[in-house]
């Protein structure tokens, strides 16, 4: 971890952090490194990639449509709608 | 220095299911802002994902139709996406065991055949409709389209020029429609896709600097893009006017630009990991096999058949080919009469016409064949004039009626009483002298009127052949 990708994360994620916060972040992230390291050392290329962990399959359903909510329903707990939408913080790509 | 274009594509095609992918809400478009969602397509906490089994069926079958090998155990994962149009922050799609893989499509451009390889088909769920209001200066979210299911199909980067894209995305559109995995609409958006293009020297097996636009959902605009891009790209290189960086592009079609939207993501910055809410789909012998049967004949195989064996003209195999809708009905026409010219006709004919006027596509054809085919039957065995059979099938445009029935509740039924038509054709004659006249004098035109006008009386329910007949006779007796 890099403060310059700290950085970065901050931003995506609209956080403020302080240095003191920026250290202890950057410090648990490089101690996290040095183990994930001893894990990237291990040979895995013939062993099969667990997906999940129960040995478990999906179940599937039929394509029939069912309406269970109301919009007003789902809304009800929005801070801010307008004519149906839910309303955000304007972005811009 | 001469240079040569290198393109891949990832297609989207929105999936022919009523339901989403995973819940239960319309994925129809069209609808309401907010009215088809539930709380799992809104990315509320608790909820689980259900996989619709239709959108495996259609991923399968987008995938035999494309030539893929079908992975038997496919799984789902999350694709982090920090954007208001993905309610969980996160995609739901396939990255590490896609449903399928290693296709090929083959495509026809001015310089001959080619294939191109597709690399992987994978399910994924679509993201939200965002709409930026300058008023309030906000974002309104729309979540109807979340998590209605889409296939992605990732061609390698086998396409070199603006021809062969359109060829290979018309290619993909007709084998999709025919296989009823999706209607395959540009302007609707159930078909859009992201080009990823760079150039490089002539005979250069290194690969330039890939830009990739985004959402490009218009042939016409697909073919714009991809010259300016190309233009673009080589100003760059011969004149330096900018630096060529890895980036995601947007087409302005209106002013004829691109534009640079975000530097390019990579796989890394998405951090995919399997979803835990969804467990490994497996498909066994029984479904693969069920699939595999239902596939229908490819367009060409069936106009070889049309042509080689029922005796069809290309034109004519071209157009009932255009559609799945268009050859079912049509077999289902000529199983009932035994007609395939007559069939071939009213449907590429009179039923083209009527789905004009009711501003739909052939895909929509949707009346019964083999009551198209006892409607021919009919006017074959002229109990039922033309004119007359083609009100029939406007209303077998509106319900599944019996033709039969139909004309014989409406009075479409053909008179076979000589003496009745005879004293019709008579009232005529004598009411216009001066068409007998003309007509007498060599003028043909005049036979036509009077046979208009016979015909209008008797309501069009008589053979043509036979009012000629009583007519000039009644003609030469006046």
């Amino acid at each position: 971890m890099t403060k310059e990708i700290l950085l970065r994360l901050e931003s995506e994620n609209q956080l403020a952090l302080d240095d003191t916060q920026r250290d202890e972040i950057i410090a648990f992230m490089d101690a996290q490194g040095v183990e994930f390291a001893k894990l990237d050392a291990i040979d895995t290329e013939n062993t099969e990639r667990m997906v999940h962990v129960m040995p478990i399959l999906t179940v599937v359903r039929e394509d029939v449509m069912i309406k269970n909510f109301t919009r007003d329903e789902l809304q009800a707990g929005a801070p801010e709608t307008m004519d149906g939408y839910w309303q955000v913080p304007r972005l811009v790509e | 220095m001469k240079y040569e274009t290198v393109i891949g594509l990832e297609v989207h095609v929105e999936l022919a299911t009523e339901s989403k992918i995973f819940c239960s809400c319309s994925a129809k478009f069209g609808a309401e802002q907010n009215d088809h969602v539930c709380p799992a397509c809104c990315g509320m906490p608790g909820m689980l994902p259900i996989v619709n089994k239709r959108v495996v069926d259609l991923g399968m079958t987008a995938g035999m139709m494309l030539n893929c090998d079908i992975n038997r155990t496919t799984t789902f994962d999350k694709k982090s996406y920090y954007y208001p149009d993905l309610p969980g922050s996160y995609q739901t799609t396939q990255w590490f065991a896609p449903i399928c893989v290693n296709g090929k499509v083959k495509i026809n451009t001015s310089k001959g055949e080619k294939f191109v390889r597709i690399k992987q088909i994978h399910m994924e769920e679509d993201a939200g409709k965002l709409v930026h209001d300058d008023w309030t200066d906000t974002s309104l979210v729309d979540y109807n389209r979340t998590s209605v299911p889409l296939i992605e199909i990732v061609s390698q980067p086998d396409l070199s020029s603006a021809e062969e894209v359109l060829a290979y995305l018309e290619r993909l559109r007709d084998l999709l429609r025919f296989a009823k995995v999706s209607d395959c609409r540009f302007e609707q958006g159930s078909m859009r896709c992201d080009v990823n293009l760079s150039i490089r020297p002539e005979g250069s097996d290194k690969l330039g600097v890939r830009t990739e636009m985004k959402n490009m959902n218009s042939l016409s605009a697909i073919e714009r893009a991809i010259d300016y891009e190309v233009a673009r790209h080589i100003d760059a290189l011969e004149n330096h006017t900018e630096e060529l960086v890895q980036e995601t592009r947007r087409w302005d079609d209106v002013k004829g630009k691109s534009y640079s939207m975000r530097t390019k993501e990579t796989a890394g910055d998405y951090r995919y990991f399997p979803d835990p809410n969804v467990m490994p789909v497996v498909i066994d012998d029984e479904w693969f096999d069920s699939i595999r049967a239902s596939l229908p004949e490819f367009p060409e195989v069936k106009k070889a058949k049309y042509t080689e064996e029922l005796g069809l003209s290309e034109y004519d195999a071209d157009q009932l080919t255009q559609s799945r809708a268009y050859c079912d009905c049509f077999e289902a026409a000529l199983a009932e009469s035994g007609m395939a010219k007559e069939s071939a006709n009213w449907i590429i004919s009179d039923c083209a016409k009527a789905l004009n006027r009711r501003q739909e596509t052939a895909d929509m054809l949707k009346i019964n064949g083999k009551a198209l085919g006892q409607l021919i039957k009919l006017v074959s065995e002229d109990k039922v004039g033309r004119a007359n059979a083609k009100k029939i099938l406007d209303a077998m445009f509106e319900e599944d009626i019996d033709p039969l029935a139909y004309a014989e509740k409406n009075g479409f039924i053909v008179s076979n009483d000589t003496g009745a038509i005879e004293a019709i054709v008579k009232a005529v004659v004598e009411a216009d002298p001066k068409s007998v006249a003309d007509f007498k004098g060599g003028k043909e035109k005049a036979l036509m009127a009077l046979f208009g006008k016979c015909m209008k009386e008797l309501k069009g329910n008589c053979n043509p052949q036979v009012l000629r007949e009583i007519l000039i006779d009644q003609i030469n007796k006046a």
